[in-house]
């Protein structure tokens, strides 16, 4: 306790200094806190937008289905297995059929994914119920990107062009009744979205589906044929991004650090040096060498503290305003495949924040230990009379 | 769309009030038989009309019935010994360069052939309209300064690429001079439109023709028959893998 | 008088080492700190640019309005005299010929019937030619999994998976089935040299590199190419260069009314990524400035420090006399040359730390994954010219001012107490 008045008393006294040190270091909380926040918030809003918008509480795949193999669509589509009528009735599972087909936006030909879903479906945020319209000509959505890659607008009549399961061609001229706005380009790019009623009409592929997306913690019972897919599969594309994007920002902290460091070596440097006669006397008043060790480090600790006070003065404002308004992203960014809202909301949880303040804490204790070790090698009858040693 | 439902039910209901018109099968069984002959050799070319200018390709085929064709390019010299076997519902490609024959299914079996307005599954398709389709005479109408009987055709099988189709017939000497192809939603999808035709044996063949996907924005592609040799001695080996190679 | 403070400094290590060192790893950090960031932020750009964008595009005007399709009936005609033109005019940049195809990979059995098949996405790029650079660009030696690079005509790269899906390896033939630029169907053979793992889902199940070439043979494209790509020899994404590159060809060659005219498209033009580098140049500025900032106060600080240090030494040079507007400005002019030293030092020290790291880079790529990748999972530096000065503003600039903050008290000391103080 003792100590820790002393330190308090110390630091005071040494006024513009201990405030500039404790600037600096407040600085590395605020940009851990703020950059991992930030990281954290992208990966829980990527994630939180692809369970939403894309893959539900997971998926059911039909064996032959392979996302990445366009020729597997022909035959992946099967009737829905009947045990699952009942989830799908209730809305806790829907499916989705899809099918390669061309359509001729400007006249040019080109191929394009068509998706096949529920209109009255509540399991994705897609809104699929913007395809209920009275009119009688077939009514689609879009995504954005879609849209303006093809320059599309709502309204506009495009003709599709699609082989049923016979083989025979099929046309029609379709209404783009609404165009989304997904942060998820894996519903977007090079898409159509219809009615699967009508889809299955079209193909001849009655009460059949491709995959069907499941409800937040749905675990239907299997069924031979289909497979299950995870979160963990899911968005393992996702994952890998994030964890590399937070390797790199370590570094970032490092040099943060190391920085803040500097200060506080600096300090503990100079304090023991020109306090010699103090720690003389220290001595002779009978403290142990550990203890007068205790008693810097704990004054150069104490840094840390004060920095983190520093801190949440204009941190707390300044990162909570963030986590209001977001942080805006450009455009562009989720070419890279993963989902990126136009504003990202940072998420500071407490263990990140605890997290944070035990780093630097700990930081600052050993840097502030590391010059005081000097003291042990003092001869107390030196220090006394401030004889350089 | 609608509208093009009706359309052709008010022809079928104004063609059943025209008096002596044909039976609609039985002109068709007609049909075929002017166009399919036992063996023929045809020599041709095709001029397709791309955005960047115009290419002439010619061929020649050895076709056999309604199943069996074989064809040869000829010309352009990049084309030159590319050959391709139709036997029934499978159909190979040959090309020099690769010195290898492969089989062409599902997917590239959509492509265009050559860059046209044909894709390979339009040669695929059985040439004996009486297997595909039901028809019925709708009306009557001038072609080439010819008078037609205009046919409605409908499938009767579902394996078919076209649900629907509008031909427009000789009356007197069972030739096509004008086709369209619909889709099942009534879509007009393309069009074969003849523009001058020869005789050959006492039969009639188109000699120029164009092809158009009706979808697609270009001018279409040209079909000009050369000659035509009617039951021509073809041997058996043509219509084999084997015959790619030589 | 600056050679006597030198000389001071040199002798007194005191006064000098303990202050140099502390600007020189401040300014280390500053430094590696800017080439760090600058490095991965600025790595995307790099990406992109060697990838698919280049740091200038020329294609034809038709090509350009479905660029993401890279339609190859819209190619480019006459490649050589605009490859040519474009060297002249700007010898700062590569200037490479693209191919991207689609089509279909065929691998044969052993009496040439097809044995297994698949879609393949194809790049056709240079690997052959003398000069040609196109393999570091991409970064292909770094994904190959199996087998060698090509070496002569007719060798192909595949990915790793595709190859697996197909049964074949480095060696085996297969044929790619695809449509020319004129829509003719193409046959080609090619030889697996060797396969690659590109670390982009989509690539790994069925990219295809081959030599431009032999696509070009292939698909009736002699002397055409999907896209000509311009990258800075310096690896520099200079916007306003590009754009005035830009400018300059599309006078000279695009012609409002014929589509298959040449346009040279900037890198920021392409798939959105003007507003993307803007959000980085920002986010790299604000990095920047809060570091710098950092710097500035504990370098300040250390000058404070300094000041503290010298206080004996002070109080006696002013007790025999020493002028106390003299002593401020030898304490400056000392500071002055304590920056400077630092922050070169610094810099140097710096600019090698960012050395090693622009070369060898740090992994982040997945350790329990297979290692090699052709997507750059390393992140690295960049030495970009503010790197070679930035160290000044905390070096130099803070360190005077924290030293000319804490003389202030010079003026402040009475003559009258100074011995009292030194007894003490």
């Amino acid at each position: 306790m003792l100590a820790f008045k002393l330190a308090v008393k110390n630091l005071a006294g040494a006024g513009l200094r201990t405030w500039l040190n404790a600037f600096v270091l407040s600085l590395a909380y605020v940009v851990i806190v703020w950059h991992s926040g930030l990281l954290e918030g992208w990966n829980r809003m990527a994630r939180h937008d692809m369970i939403e918008w894309d893959i539900g509480g997971g998926e059911i795949w039909f064996e032959k289905y392979d996302p990445y193999d366009p020729f597997s669509y022909q035959d992946a589509h099967a009737p829905v297995p009947e045990n699952w009528t009942r989830e799908v009735q209730q809305g806790r599972m829907t499916p989705v059929l899809l099918t390669t087909a061309s359509f001729y936006p400007e006249g040019r030909i080109q191929s394009v994914l068509i998706k096949g879903i529920d209109p009255a479906q509540s399991v994705l945020k897609l809104p699929a119920d913007s395809m209920r319209t009275d009119e009688e000509i077939v009514p689609v959505m879009i995504g954005k990107r879609m849209a303006d890659s093809n320059h599309l607008k709502k309204g506009d009549y495009i003709t599709i062009r699609w082989r049923d399961r016979h083989g025979t061609f099929d046309a029609a001229e379709v209404k783009i009744a609404h165009i989304f706005k997904a942060n998820v380009p894996t519903i977007d790019n090079g898409q159509i979205w219809m009615p699967i009623e009508q889809l299955r009409q079209w193909l001849k592929m009655p009460g059949e589906a491709t995959y069907l997306v499941l409800g937040q913690n749905e675990k239907p019972a299997s069924a031979e044929g289909w497979t299950y897919q995870g979160h963990d599969r899911l968005l393992a594309e996702m994952d890998k991004m994030i964890r590399q994007k937070s390797v790199g920002g370590m570094i970032l902290y490092t040099l943060m650090l190391l920085l803040a460091m500097l200060a506080i070596f600096d300090t503990q440097v100079f304090s023991i040096f020109r306090r010699q006669k103090e720690i003389g006397t220290q001595m002779a008043l009978g403290m142990t060498r550990t203890q007068v060790i205790g008693l810097f480090t704990i004054e150069g600790a104490m840094h840390g503290v004060l920095a983190a006070v520093m801190a949440a003065v204009y941190g707390i404002p300044l990162l909570s305003l963030q986590a209001v308004r977001g942080l805006k992203m450009p455009e562009g960014m989720d070419d890279y495949g993963v989902a990126v809202a136009e504003k990202i909301f940072p998420v500071y949880s407490a263990g990140l924040i605890a997290g944070t303040v035990v780093l630097v804490m700990l930081t600052t204790t050993i840097v502030s230990y590391w010059p005081s070790r000097k003291i042990a090698k003092m001869k107390p009858t030196d220090a006394i009379r401030g004889k350089l040693q | 769309m609608r509208n093009q439902r009706i359309i052709p039910a008010v022809l079928i209901l104004a063609g059943i009030c025209i008096a002596q018109t044909p039976d609609g099968n039985a002109l068709l069984k007609k049909i075929d038989e002017n166009m399919i002959a036992r063996n023929k050799i045809i020599t041709s070319r095709m001029i397709i009309h791309g955005r960047r200018g115009s290419r002439t390709i010619e061929s020649r085929s050895w076709i056999q019935g309604a199943e069996k064709s074989f064809t040869e390019y000829l010309a352009p010299a990049r084309e030159k010994g590319t050959k391709m076997l139709k036997l029934e519902d499978q159909l190979w490609t040959y090309t020099p360069s690769a010195d290898r024959s492969i089989r062409i299914s599902g997917h590239m079996l959509r492509q265009s052939v050559m860059g046209s307005d044909l894709s390979y599954e339009d040669m695929m398709e059985d040439p004996k309209l009486e297997n595909l389709y039901d028809a019925a005479v709708v009306g009557e109408d001038t072609c080439l300064g010819r008078s037609c009987w205009v046919m409605e055709l409908q499938a009767k099988v579902v394996d078919v690429a076209y649900h629907s189709r509008k031909i427009w017939i000789d009356k007197t000497r069972y030739n096509v001079l004008k086709e369209e192809r619909y889709a099942k939603s009534g879509k007009l999808l393309k069009t074969t439109v003849i523009s001058e035709t020869m005789q050959v044996e006492g039969r009639w063949f188109a000699k120029r023709a164009v092809f158009k996907d009706v979808l697609n924005q270009g001018k279409g592609t040209e079909f000009i028959l050369e000659s035509l040799e009617l039951d021509a001695d073809i041997p058996d080996y043509i219509f084999s893998k084997a015959a790619l190679r030589k | 008088m600056i050679r006597f403070l030198i000389k001071g400094l040199f002798r007194d290590r005191h006064r000098s080492l303990f202050p140099v060192i502390t600007v020189t790893v401040g300014v280390t950090i500053t430094v590696v700190l800017h080439c760090w960031i600058t490095g991965v932020m600025g790595d995307f750009i790099d990406f992109n640019a060697r990838f698919t964008t280049g740091h200038v595009k020329v294609v034809t005007r038709a090509y350009a309005e479905n660029l993401e399709q890279r339609p190859i009936d819209l190619a480019l005609l006459d490649t050589k005299a605009i490859v040519d033109s474009l060297k002249e005019q700007w010898p700062g940049y590569d200037w490479v010929q693209r191919i991207g195809f689609g089509g279909i990979l065929d691998a044969p059995d052993s009496l040439g019937e097809t044995r297994a098949q698949g879609p393949a996405m194809g790049f056709g790029i240079d690997l052959l030619s003398p000069e040609t650079d196109e393999i570091g660009r991409m970064g292909i030696r770094d994904g190959l999994a199996s087998g060698k690079l090509p070496e002569r005509p007719g060798d192909i790269l595949i990915s790793d998976q595709f190859a697996h899906h197909l049964g074949v390896g480095p060696g085996d033939r297969v044929t790619l089935l695809t449509s020319t630029m004129y829509g003719a169907m193409a046959m080609q053979n090619f030889t697996i040299a060797g396969t690659v793992n590109f670390g982009i889902e989509l690539m790994d199940r069925g990219a295809m590199i081959a030599d431009l070439s032999d696509m070009q043979a292939t698909l009736d494209m002699q002397d055409a190419a999907g896209e000509i790509l311009g990258i800075a020899k310096n690896h520099r994404y200079q916007e306003t260069v590009l754009a005035q590159m830009s400018d300059a060809f599309n006078k000279q060659w695009t012609d409002p009314e014929d589509e298959f005219s040449a346009v040279m498209l900037p890198l920021y033009e392409q798939n959105n990524l003007k507003s993307l580098i803007e959000y980085t140049s920002g986010m790299i500025g604000l990095m920047i400035f809060v570091f710098v900032l950092a710097m500035c106060v504990v370098l300040w600080n250390a000058g404070l420090i300094g000041g503290l240090r010298r206080y004996g030494e002070i109080g006696v040079r002013l007790a025999i006399g020493e002028n106390k507007g003299h002593l401020y400005r030898a304490m400056i002019l000392e500071s002055v040359a304590i920056g400077i030293c630092g922050t070169i030092a610094g810099t140097a020290i710096g600019l090698g730390l960012s050395w090693l790291l622009q070369t060898y880079g740090i992994n982040v790529g997945d350790v329990m994954k297979n290692a090699t990748m052709m997507i750059p999972d390393t992140f690295r530096a960049d030495i970009t010219p503010p790197a070679y000065f930035i160290g000044f503003i905390p070096g130099l600039f803070a360190t005077v001012v924290g030293t000319s903050l804490s003389g202030i008290g010079i003026y402040r000391r009475q003559t009258a107490s100074l011995f009292k103080e030194l007894e003490a």
